[in-house]
């Protein structure tokens, strides 16, 4: 038992103490976890994101007491504002100087937009504040009018020309309640209702943390375990054990179970750093929970021997894991959701054990309701191990050819 | 033969037999767009949502409707009970609903969609903001014209993402030429025995960066055409600015894989190294998400990257964003001028023989 | 099987489509012997060699192994054998302390490690990592994990390829040591000054089977009464050598090297001396010597042990 124990504990010393495996199956799917995390577990909140807005007044002539177009200006200064603390404001102002031109201005911010320097432009056009002001009288025909350019090839652009849109209607509605023609206590606010488990909006973190912890599994699976056989193999690593009483069958538990204690490893680390440093409140201590992450290193232990056995040289092995790796990462919803596809794409996602995992682990966490059925989440990984096993017993050579 | 013909056939035999490399630099790019053409395709598309209606009442049951018709291009269903639109949003028939029952408007989400709600809410507050107005007999007095001024009429994301992946795949091609393929042959002695011939280390730098040259392009353009032909994507390619840029870029990674070799002491080790690098910046330099949406101190990490601006000068090649002329000449000559100001410095280094 | 035989095979076949790598070998190893396989590259060797250690299997052939009659080797025979391999890595990332105990914990009953690491005097580099280590080091190494069962048969295939003179020397010394301490070893060896040094019994090998086996003695006693006189000329094609046919029954010239054997050195000796101030060759680097395994490999090959 003890040489099986030790074949274990080599592995795990040899994955640690080699930078490149520790990079790869602990430090990266660490980074992806907290960049991820960041970027859109922040999406949309004040603090954490910031648009670069070309504001232009063209009205310059104001009807009334009331200068309608500097009430517009004054909403977006107060969003350009700095929030608590060190929070940068939501908007990045860049307005002209009282003696700038404002046509240039406005040719050059339509420049900056262009060249992705400016999220959105919003022109306030010239005869807004007769417009507003005349639809207090009667029904006037003529709006009010406001312009915003933006470029639909951006993210960036489409979400801020979203917000600006926003505001712009808070602003039409404090203009319309002012001229006493809209009235804001009758106004219907619609009740946010989520539907799951917990009644609430799942925050983002504690959806992508079991994806992270699956991609680790699924990283070490593809790429430590044919790379340790095969490597080994070439360098007659493997060879100098055949010659002693240690058989292959209890190398291979010896190697499984070091496998299954790196994923362990892996786990624990993902785990503690979602929760003490990003704030993911999802909890691991259910057995159906451990059930499928048992389930997942399990399945990618075996999807490695896999790879392993058909790999006819080392060098072409570790080729084949690179390209398997993308599509079966993100073909699997782990990631992005995987409604839409084309015939031959959802093929992949259906034959792909991690999407069964990553919906199973998800379920079993109370993230969301899976559209698989149990049967299928355990069946199909555990019909790929089984392919995998029978495959190695036929093809996985342990020794070099000779 | 020539010495430069003999050493470019070997170079080109070599890296057509490296498999890791010609992945990384051929297949790689088209593996990723055609996976991701499909997912991200509709990043940000609400048009292509489906949104459920249920309103059981006839109170201000032509307002909301119209409001909800006014909204968008989007699919939207009728439903007949609370329980079932329910049943559609948790079963993902739809992708969030709507329901009005005289007194109170109640919008369902399935709370693990995190990454898509966003942009549903921002379509049910259009709608309920419309609403409001129309049950209140009120029209807008703000008319706003939302006026799309980008490169190309019908981009989206991944029309910036392709770009993006083709500069990663010059990247890697020129950091794995020399923190890859040179520093192999030092490890292997294979320069050492190279050295002691006549033959002219500068040829031999000249041959690998030929090879790679070429293979790059032949790759770049092989996805190009895919993500034309398979996605309908539109571009504008000048030439001259492509050709250019893919030489300048390649030419300026080789020169960064020069820098990995000269600070690692291992030769073994600077493979590693730049690929763990490359497989960073693609996750910083915006090519997978705007720069925007990342926190300050990363959008500032962001700038920093050779990646980012090679994908930005690369997006405007092909005509999917402006960039100033200068900026774009000014990128080039800046990666351009790494190479020619490491390359002396490289071939000193092919010549040092490896010591422990 | 007779007392005090510790391996016998009776007619070992291995072929690998046309090549016949083992071609019906047969050979009986004495306990507490050094019995050493002789031959060129590609002779089989090491094929042998890894039938007999279990990670190769015969095509055909019986083994008598510890008193008992095998197909092939079992993991209970391992336990009383060590093996050092010709080629064969280790982890690069684990420390010689680890490999050792590793190795160790295969075994029913290991020696402690500690004891391992001061007879192959690696005991200041337990805790080094495998990467670290200089080619001796690493063949030290592996004859720590060869020996860390106290086997009663060793295998050593070709111990001291690519070693310094030193290393060389050293390894003899550990065979030597490891037979006064009653182990049994099978050696394989090109080189013939290691055959003789060290073997109690030695099988010659070409092209899969044994063409002479003996003690070193008897095989090139076997060769004849004869003496071996070696010398140089500086060129080869001179007429002057057609001479030599006259006094010098059998010789060989290969290069600069001229090979006499004789059975009468004085009378050889004295016709050479002649030969030489009548055709005014000079004979440089002149020595006279007793057979050697190589020479009787020639003899019955027409080949060199060493390319």
């Amino acid at each position: 038992m003890t040489g099986i124990l030790r074949i274990a504990l080599a592995h795990v010393a040899t994955a640690i103490r080699e930078r490149v495996t520790l990079f790869w199956f602990l430090i990266f799917p660490a980074f992806v976890l907290v960049l991820l995390a960041l970027i859109f577990g922040n999406l949309g909140e004040e603090g954490e994101i910031s648009f670069e807005l070309g504001l232009i007044n063209r009205d310059t002539v104001s009807a009334g007491p009331i200068d309608f177009a500097e009430i517009v200006e004054e909403t977006f200064r107060s969003l350009a504002e700095p929030g608590e603390g060190s929070a940068e404001p939501l908007f990045t102002l860049h307005q002209p100087n009282d003696d700038t031109d404002v046509e240039a201005f406005l040719d050059s911010e339509l420049t900056a937009l262009r060249r992705g320097r400016r999220a959105a432009v919003v022109v306030i056009q010239a005869g807004f504040g007769n417009a507003v002001f005349g639809s207090y009288g009667q029904a006037s025909s003529d709006s009010a009018k406001l312009s915003v350019y933006m470029t639909t090839s951006n993210v960036a652009s489409q979400m801020a020309t979203e917000i600006i849109e926003q505001v712009l209607a808070g602003v039409d509605r404090e203009i319309l309640t002012r001229g006493g023609r809209y009235d804001a206590a009758q106004a219907i606010e619609p009740e946010t209702v989520w539907l799951g488990t917990t009644g609430e909006e799942t925050p983002y973190v504690d959806f992508v943390l079991p994806g992270i912890i699956l991609m680790g599994f699924f990283v070490n699976g593809l790429f430590g375990v044919p790379g340790a056989i095969l490597f080994n193999r070439d360098r007659k690593v493997l060879r100098r054990y055949w010659v002693t009483p240690l058989s292959v069958p209890r190398f291979l538990a010896g190697f499984s179970i070091g496998h299954l204690a790196l994923c362990g490893l892996q786990f624990v680390l993902l785990y503690l750093l979602g929760r003490y440093a990003l704030g993911a409140s999802v909890s691991f201590a259910s057995p159906s929970a451990f059930l499928l992450l048992l389930l997942a290193a399990v399945t990618f232990l075996a999807f490695g021997f896999l790879i392993a056995s058909l790999a006819r040289t080392t060098q072409g092995g570790m080729a084949a894991a690179n390209i398997l790796n993308m599509p079966m990462m993100f073909l699997s919803g782990l990631f992005f959701p995987i409604a839409g596809l084309p015939f031959f794409l959802r093929l992949i996602v259906y034959a792909n054990p991690l999407s069964y995992l990553a919906q199973g682990l998800r379920a079993s966490l109370g993230i969301e309701t899976s559209v698989f059925t149990p049967t299928q989440i355990l069946g199909v990984p555990l019909a790929w191990i089984a392919l995998s096993v029978v495959i190695a017993s036929i093809r996985l050579r342990w020794d070099v050819e000779r | 033969m020539s010495a430069l013909k003999s050493l470019l056939l070997a170079e080109l035999r070599i890296l057509m037999r490296d498999r890791m490399a010609l992945f990384l630099t051929l297949l790689f790019p088209l593996v990723f767009i055609l996976v991701f053409g499909f997912l991200m395709g509709d990043i940000g598309d609400v048009s292509r949502s489906t949104m459920g209606v249920f309103i059981s009442t006839d109170l201000d049951r032509e307002e909301l409707e119209a409001a909800v018709a006014a909204a968008g291009t989007m699919e939207i269903v009728p439903f007949g009970s609370l329980a079932e639109i329910k049943e559609a949003v948790a079963a993902r028939e739809i992708d969030f609903g709507l329901v009005w029952d005289g007194k109170q408007l109640d919008v369902f989400y399935d709370a693990a969609r995190v990454q898509e709600n966003f942009a549903f809410q921002q379509v049910a507050t259009g709608i309920t903001t419309d609403f409001n107005l129309r049950r209140q007999g009120v029209e807008a007095a703000l008319s706003v014209d939302v006026i799309d001024i980008g490169a190309t009429s019908s981009a989206n994301w991944f029309s910036l993402v392709l770009p993006g992946i083709l500069a990663f795949s010059v990247l890697s091609a020129g950091l794995s030429a020399i923190s890859g393929h040179v520093t192999a042959m030092k490890e292997r002695k294979i320069l050492d025995r190279l050295i002691v011939t006549p033959m002219r280390p500068v040829l031999l730098l000249v041959a690998v960066a030929g090879v790679r040259l070429g293979i790059v392009f032949v790759s770049t353009l092989i996805t190009l055409f895919v993500g034309i032909l398979l996605f309908g994507l539109r571009y504008e390619i000048s030439w001259l600015r492509y050709t250019v840029f893919i030489v300048c870029g390649t030419a300026g990674a080789m020169g960064l894989g020069t820098t990995i070799a000269l600070l690692v002491r291992r030769p073994s080790s600077a493979s590693n190294i730049a690929h763990a690098l490359s497989m960073l910046m693609l996750f910083l330099a915006g090519i997978y998400f705007p720069v925007e949406f990342m926190p300050g101190f990363l959008r500032a990490l962001s700038v920093a990257m050779p990646l980012t601006h090679m994908a930005n000068a690369l997006r405007y090649a092909v005509g999917v964003v402006e960039m100033s002329e200068a900026e774009f000449w000014a990128i080039s000559a800046s990666f351009l001028g790494i190479a020619l100001v490491l390359f002396p410095v490289l071939a000193r280094y092919v010549i040092r023989p490896l010591r422990h | 099987m007779g007392e005090g035989t510790l391996l016998r095979v009776i007619d070992l076949k291995k072929h690998y489509g046309e090549t016949k790598a083992v071609d019906g070998i047969a050979f009986s190893v004495a306990n507490a012997s050094v019995f050493t396989l002789l031959g060129p590259n590609g002779a089989g060797k090491t094929t042998t060699l890894e039938i007999l250690e279990g990670i190769r299997e015969a095509d055909s052939g019986t083994i008598e192994i510890f008193g008992e009659r095998v197909g092939r080797i079992t993991r209970s025979i391992k336990q009383r054998t060590g093996v050092l391999l010709q080629d064969g890595g280790f982890e690069p990332y684990l420390k010689v302390r680890e490999i050792l105990t590793l190795f160790a914990s295969f075994f029913d009953r290991p020696l402690p490690v500690q004891e391992i690491l001061k007879h192959v005097a690696l005991e200041e580099k337990a805790g080094a990592l495998v990467r670290t280590l200089s080619g001796g080091q690493l063949q030290r190494l592996a004859l720590g994990a060869a020996l860390v069962n106290d086997p009663e048969l060793i295998f050593l295939d070709e111990p001291t390829t690519g070693l310094d003179p030193q290393a060389r020397r050293n390894m003899w010394s550990v065979v030597a040591d490891l037979q006064d301490r009653g182990k049994t070893i099978i050696l394989t060896t090109h080189y013939m000054e290691e055959a003789e040094a060290l073997s109690d019994s030695v099988c010659i090998l070409d092209h899969g089977t044994i063409i002479a086996e003996g003690t070193p003695r008897e095989l090139t006693q076997a060769f004849g009464e004869e003496t071996i006189v070696e010398f140089r000329i500086d060129d080869p094609s001179r007429k002057a050598l057609g001479g030599l046919q006259t006094c010098c029954k059998q010789y060989r010239v290969d290069g600069g090297a001229v090979t006499v054997e004789t059975e009468d050195l004085l009378t050889t000796m004295e016709e050479l001396f002649a030969w030489s101030r009548r055709e005014q060759v000079p004979l440089d680097s002149l020595i006279v010597r007793q057979p050697n395994l190589e020479d009787v490999f020639l003899s019955l090959t027409g080949r060199r042990l060493r390319e």
